[in-house]
């Protein structure tokens, strides 16, 4: 069985022109030790689904409207607050995308580890801060023993997403999110950081879900992908699948409209594929076209007229495309 | 110096004051650009990459006179700009232009689009009313902008249309260089290409020359036809497009490059990932010798104590090492 399974989802929220559907009937799976990832524009409904697995959508505004979120057997979507905030950081943990932000400037690094470790783990104080030092040393600040006690204006970028990955990973969570973690960051030290989430996820065998819109860094870190487009999904399958043969025109423009390094270079640049047209407003949300369809270049007649299924290649690639077959 | 050089930046020195002094009255310096040299062709784009604090954006602001100078030569057309002032300067403003990083900050609220497009015609040309109006309409037309969005305000325009502004208020004054400083690197992936194609098809056009500053190593391969990498201030190298890409000789770049997620399976299995640990250096107290040693896999005695100079298009005494 699945360590998460996500059933027909719809997450709904509240805007001054009524309800619309951020997430609409998002269905998969995640297994233990699997990486999977989520790419998409922005607006796609891709942090929408993380802060859905983690009960943490906006109060008032946003809401699961049906479906079912169930994480190794337990029913997510019915739980109440006191459980989720059990699962919240020991089963189930998440980083954010800006390390400048998403750290408490009061408080010392160590405090902030120690924190999560009391807990969830009831560790009295003095093991936790000792376990906090180890696990700054984990991932790999230099003189874990001394910078424990740095505020995060100390520390660079790269340091702080370092300090957020301490915190995610301090009670061994079984999934872990990864909400477009290295975006904030230079290059190398986004290399520096992926490097450092697969050995970790190599230690602790738990599944990575990363959020991204980087393709070559899906490419560098998952297994599998799904591809959001105005909160549904539009292609989920293997990545070296998808990237090879891409079953949605959307997929296949999201990988052409980027410029990437090759293994050889020539003189040849060709234009850029561009994806025309902006991610649609949130109140055409919903309705029963493609959505895609007023900036793809393949559209039909069809495509307006009802919103295309789910189309199987194979076991475990799918396309929500009425071309998908001919393309 | 050959005519087709249109742009010439000789010893560029860019320094700040910091507070923090040794004893009293005595300051430090953090020397944001240290003694760069390079040359853009016209016709052509020179890319200047490298990381968040490298210098790259500094050095183009003290290209355009926006930061003052602490020395050295910016020769455009075989003037020096840093000597300009007054009458002089503001003539010379309108030579060099800028497309800025985020199109959410770089546009007046309170003015219609086609008023932003106006206002450097304003303050830097000399044309009539009716030019004025009839260069609005053609640079709209350009950017790929209706004629009738003239009037709305820039809260009503997208990321990409804002950027599109951006780039007709670059050109109104007729420029022979555009700073682009990271113009991409706040739009949305799918928008991103729009704009790329966009400033590939305006110098192709208009016969533009650009200074592109980006750390996108995959979009400065698409836009440039040179490249000066900068690491702490420096140029680390310094080359044509293909030999920058294909064949990097110092090792910065050539961690820069390796750290470069691909898609492409091919690269992923010949490129060896090389990290670089730890930290800059402190740019204020910088070590001796080479400053990217302390984290350099190929680094000897030598390199710390000895600056190595820019030589054969790279700064490094042991270029292209194994590493």
């Amino acid at each position: 069985m699945a360590l998460l399974s996500v059933k027909n989802l719809r997450v709904e929220i509240k805007t001054r022109a009524g309800v619309a559907p951020v997430i609409d009937d998002l269905s998969f799976d995640l297994e233990a030790g699997e990486s999977l990832s989520f790419v998409g524009e922005s607006g796609c409904g891709k942090s929408m689904t993380a802060l859905a697995l983690m009960g943490l959508l906006p109060e008032g505004v946003g809401s699961i409207a049906a479906g079912s979120i169930t994480f190794d057997g337990e029913e997510l979507t019915t739980a109440s607050e006191a459980r989720l905030r059990e699962i919240r950081g020991n089963d189930i943990s998440m980083i954010f995308q800006e390390p400048m932000t998403s750290l408490n400037p009061l408080f010392n690094i160590g405090e902030q580890i120690a924190e999560v470790l009391r807990a969830h783990q009831n560790l009295s104080r003095k093991a936790a801060w000792s376990q906090a030092i180890e696990l700054l040393d984990a991932v790999r600040i230099p003189n874990a023993k001394a910078r424990v006690n740095d505020y995060p204006f100390q520390m660079s970028g790269g340091q702080r997403q370092r300090v957020m990955i301490a915190i995610a990973l301090a009670c061994q969570p079984k999934i872990l999110i990864a909400d477009e973690p290295t975006t904030a960051l230079d290059v190398t030290v986004q290399a520096q950081i992926f490097d450092l989430l697969q050995d970790m996820q190599r230690q602790t065998g738990s599944s990575i879900i990363l959020i991204t819109h980087d393709m070559g860094a899906v490419a560098e870190m998952a297994e599998r992908m799904i591809v959001m487009y105005a909160g549904r999904k539009a292609e989920l399958g293997p990545v070296e699948d998808v990237i090879a043969h891409p079953r949605h025109p959307y997929t296949a423009g999201l990988i052409s409209c980027v410029p990437h390094i090759l293994s050889t270079l020539t003189e040849e640049r060709e234009e850029l594929v561009e994806v025309p047209g902006i991610v649609p407003a949130l109140q055409d949300f919903g309705k029963d076209t493609c959505l895609f369809a007023s900036r793809c270049l393949q559209a039909q007649a069809q495509c307006l007229r009802a919103r295309p299924p789910e189309i199987e290649f194979g076991p475990e690639h799918q396309s929500a495309c009425w071309r998908a077959e001919e393309l | 110096m050959s005519s087709d050089i249109l742009l010439n930046v000789e010893d560029l020195v860019v320094r700040f004051a910091v507070k923090r002094g040794r004893g009293f009255g005595k300051n430090a310096y953090l020397h944001a650009v240290d003694d760069v040299n390079f040359t853009v062709k016209r016709g052509e784009t020179l890319a200047i990459v490298g990381e968040s604090g490298s210098g790259k954006t500094t050095a183009a602001l003290a290209v355009a006179r926006l930061v003052n100078s602490y020395k050295g030569k910016v020769e455009l057309n075989g003037t020096d700009l840093l000597t300009l002032g007054d009458e002089d300067l503001r003539q010379a403003r309108a030579k060099v232009q800028f497309i800025f990083q985020d199109p959410y900050s770089s546009l007046n609220p309170r003015l219609r689009a086609g008023d932003i497009v106006r206002e450097p015609m304003e303050s830097l040309g000399s044309m009539t009313e009716v030019e004025k109006a009839e260069r609005i309409d053609f640079l709209f037309e350009a950017v790929g902008l209706r004629p009738e969005q003239q009037r709305l305000f820039p809260h009503q325009f997208s990321g990409g249309q804002r950027q599109r502004i951006g780039i007709a208020r670059a050109l109104a004054t007729q420029p022979d260089v555009i700073i682009c400083d990271e113009p991409v690197s706040a739009l949305d992936v799918a928008v991103q290409a729009q704009i790329l194609n966009l400033l590939r098809k305006l110098q192709k056009d208009f016969g533009l020359t650009y200074l592109f500053i980006s750390h996108d190593l995959g979009v400065v391969q698409h836009m440039c036809d040179s490249i000066a990498v900068m690491y702490m201030g420096k140029i680390v190298e310094y080359g044509p497009r293909l030999d920058i890409f294909n064949a990097p000789q110092h090792p910065y770049t050539r961690a820069l490059l390796s750290a470069v997620p691909s898609v492409d399976k091919a690269r992923r299995a010949q490129t060896k990932r090389i990290l670089i640990p730890g930290d800059p250096p402190d740019p204020v107290n910088l070590p001796d010798g080479c400053r990217f040693a302390n984290r350099c896999p190929a680094a000897q005695d030598i390199c710390r104590r000895d600056e190595p100079e820019l030589s054969n298009g790279v700064a490094c005494h042991f270029p292209g090492a194994e590493l």
